[in-house]
């Protein structure tokens, strides 16, 4: 057995136990936990190891559910109270029920992965895969593994330094800060807001107290005061029911991070045993409970991205709630049966990139003649950028950009709100079309040409948007940015709610037809009340406010 | 963007959208079209992604780049689905062989296709997962009736099967359509757009503010 038992584990008042990343043995013992009652697991298991580590047996597993393991068992007391005993195993696929496993599934839900500041960042450019699981030289976001460890070899020491500033900024709170050299500190709580905390969050919150932050300042606690219990119980009723929802779900769990060895059994190098991971499992019980808490969301592709990817960093009952405050109070209707929301937000996108970046506007306010769209078409025909553009908001950019640069975005959208999303969705569109690539290709085309250069180009850039800081950067920097730091909520709001009355009174018209299955005879039809609704006699977004200083900002950008 | 290089060589563009119940295949299908790879496992598209990829039909000498819309599969994404196939010039309608209810959903679009998108469409049902014919729910026989009743309503739809997974049927699928749209048409109206200069100014098809003879006398098209 190893020597360093000592630094394996550490208890935590959240619940998690690191293990020593470089343990084989260790490895092991933590898959054998996996597969039956661990409450924890970190990815720096995997990176001692060249290949993902063995799995055990399945009788391995089952003899093993009743009896705890002593590498899962320094767990902080305070957390047994949120061990419930559910009999939630029917709700494994395909009859893949364990028996005895009471406790194991309730202790399941406490399980995520542990993302270290500490590791050493060697055995992490070592690994095929990243902190948090995914794996780095990635097809689908055309980055490899050299790219990314160029980019990691200095990127992690300027976490290590921003992790510095984080204690400081915590014990001038007065917060308590136990220095100790096997043990990480990770708050639970966090300093009030303030101008200078925001500041922190835009550098970046340290990767393993993201979890505990973003759910403190989205209001977790709240919820989760108010709603003691309540995520058990509806794990408890929905256990084991099948309707429309859950066969979504079900197709799924496993198109949700292909490219995580925690949601994909295969990326372990063991072929005998395909166990459903555990996050798998989580996934599904979060994702059920949710649609069922939520009846008129129900399931909508995409919550697979973000319910997964809140599992990385807390427990299966807080991401629960995680989406609950999203869906409710930051991007609400996004997810709806009608997806009303995510054409609203579109509508917004478009006139503020209408607004924001006129030269973007001259591309994507034109049809493939190359006439420029009508004002009055806009909010009925969004432009077919909102095709690209919807899956922004609706996933929250997991998928989209590069993990650690979602990442760095969700630290700031759980703080500051939904205008988060539009100011990077503005920068992104910004970035691309300033970046030298684009401007070659679009010297010489005609206007469709133009656009479809444009499609590719907005789907393919912000894969390999690495570089989190230049786009924080960009969006906020005083000097040199572009300025979207000053596009604010209260305009964001008032422009949805302009929008959305735009929708609502179409749609009056149009009762049980959306805008845009109209046939141009209908549009012929109702043509010219759609100019009294809108007033498009006068300017389309006569009754907006737009925020001069972003123009300006954005024009002495362009002299520059 | 690529332009016309050969002197003889014709060239044409036509937007195409995959629909179908989800997780039927439709990125997969894309994905061995365009870059010739498969993934067991796909993320869930959401939204839509685009893509593009060309064919030559070697007999007219004629390029045909596809522009390529691939859609999410739930059920609510439908209410975006009118700005995939608005404009459109051709849809597949995916389903996976194995599974009876996708095939439904399939003539689900199809209906919804006749009546929202532009006229001269050109409509493919494609089962895919042909490799998993052990576990087949939708007989040939049954697309088969379904193609037949289509036809006698006076709607060409082309049937194809595939399997994105060992690549079997993807590129013929694309071969079909490209010869089913009116490719001839597109170029003759470039032409007289342009002055007979490079074809692909305006590339895109048909779409319906065109006067509707220009999409006639297509066999292979529903009208």
């Amino acid at each position: 057995m190893p020597t360093d038992q000592e630094s394996s584990t550490i208890s935590l008042n959240t619940s998690k136990v690191h293990l020593n990343p470089n343990s084989h043995n260790k490895l092991n013992g933590h898959q054998r936990n996996e597969s039956s009652n661990s409450r924890s697991y970190s990815f720096l298991d995997y990176y001692g190891a060249e290949s993902p580590p063995q799995i055990s047996s399945g009788s391995t597993t089952i003899k093993k559910i009743n009896g705890l393991d002593t590498e899962s068992e320094s767990i902080d007391p305070s957390t047994s109270l949120d061990v419930l005993d559910l009999k939630d195993d029917t709700l494994c696929a395909d009859g893949d029920v364990i028996n005895n496993s009471k406790s194991l599934d309730s202790e399941h839900r406490e399980n995520y992965i542990q993302p270290i500041n500490m590791a050493s960042k060697s055995e992490i450019l070592k690994s095929n895969f990243d902190r948090y699981g995914f794996k780095k030289g990635s097809t689908l976001h055309n980055i490899t593994m050299e790219d990314y460890n160029e980019w990691f070899n200095i990127y992690s020491d300027s976490e290590l330094r921003q992790l510095k500033k984080w204690h400081l900024l915590m014990k001038h709170h007065g917060f308590q800060i136990e220095e100790n050299n096997n043990e990480e500190y990770i708050p639970t709580r966090f300093p009030p807001r303030s101008d200078k905390v925001k500041k922190m969050i835009r550098k970046g919150i340290p990767s393993s107290w993201r979890g505990n932050a973003w759910f403190f300042y989205a209001g977790g606690y709240d919820k989760l005061n108010k709603n003691t219990g309540v995520y058990e119980k509806i794990v408890a009723n929905t256990r084991g029911i099948k309707n429309k929802d859950t066969e979504v779900i079900e197709r799924d769990l496993n198109r949700t991070f292909p490219d995580n060895i925690y949601f994909n059994s295969n990326l372990s190098n063991n072929t005998d045993l395909k166990e459903e991971p555990n996050l798998i499992k989580s996934l599904r019980r979060v994702l059920i409970a949710f649609a069922h808490y939520q009846p008129q969301i129900g399931y909508c592709q995409s919550l697979n991205f973000l319910a997964g990817l809140l599992l990385i960093f807390m427990t299966e009952e807080r991401t629960f709630w995680m989406l609950v405050i999203l869906t409710e109070k930051i991007i609400p209707k996004v997810h709806s049966q009608n997806l009303e929301g995510v054409h609203t937000d579109q509508g917004v996108l478009i006139l503020c990139i209408k607004e924001y970046i006129p030269s973007l506007w001259n591309i994507l306010g034109k049809n493939f003649d190359g006439e420029p769209l009508e004002e009055d078409k806009i909010l009925i025909r969004l432009p077919p950028i909102t095709l690209v553009t919807s899956s922004w908001f609706m996933s929250l950019f997991v998928g989209i950009l590069p993990i650690e640069t979602v990442l760095r975005i969700w630290d700031i959208l759980w703080y500051e709100g939904s205008k988060t999303i539009f100011r990077f969705s503005l920068t992104i569109f910004k970035l691309c079309l300033d970046s030298p690539d684009f401007q070659m290709n679009s010297q010489n085309g005609s206007s469709e040409t133009e656009q479809i250069e444009l499609f590719q180009f907005m789907q393919s850039f912000p894969k390999k948007l690495l570089d989190s800081n230049l786009l924080i950067d960009c969006c906020f920097k005083k000097i040199g940015g572009y300025g979207f730091g000053s596009l604010s909520q209260d305009e964001i709001n008032r422009c949805r709610s302009f929008v959305s009355k735009q929708r609502e009174k179409i749609n009056q018209k149009n009762k049980n037809k959306s805008l845009t299955e109209m046939t141009d005879e209908e549009k012929t039809l109702i043509g010219n009340d759609i100019h009294d609704i809108y007033g498009f006699n006068r300017s389309i977004m006569s009754g907006m406010v737009w925020n001069k200083n972003i123009r300006k900002k954005l024009s002495s950008h362009k002299k520059k | 963007m690529s332009t016309q290089s050969g002197s003889n060589e014709r060239f044409a563009q036509f937007k195409l959208v995959l629909l179908g119940e989800s997780a039927v295949g439709k990125s997969s299908i894309v994905h061995r079209f365009v870059k010739n790879t498969f993934d067991d496992l796909r993320e869930s598209t959401i939204g839509a992604a685009f893509l593009t990829q060309q064919i030559t039909i070697p007999e007219t000498q004629t390029t045909i780049k596809f522009e390529i819309w691939d859609t999410a599969g739930q059920e609510r994404y439908k209410s975006l689905a009118p700005m995939y196939y608005r404009n459109a010039n051709a849809a597949l309608c995916v389903f996976d062989i194995t599974n009876k209810s996708s095939f439904a959903k399939a003539q689900d679009w199809i209906k919804e296709l006749k009546k929202q998108a532009p006229e001269g469409i050109v409509i493919a049902i494609v089962g895919n997962k042909s490799d998993l014919n052990d576990e087949r729910e939708v007989e040939q026989e049954e697309i088969e009736n379904y193609i037949q009743e289509q036809k006698s309503e006076g709607y060409d739809i082309i049937n194809a099967e595939c399997s994105a997974k060992t690549g079997d049927g993807v590129l013929t699928i694309f071969d079909k359509i490209g010869r089913a749209l009116p490719v001839d048409e597109v170029i003759e109206s470039n032409k007289s757009r342009q002055g007979g200069g490079i074809s692909n100014r305006r590339t895109g098809g048909v779409d319906l503010s065109r006067p509707r003879r220009q999409q006639a006398g297509q066999t292979n098209s529903c009208c």
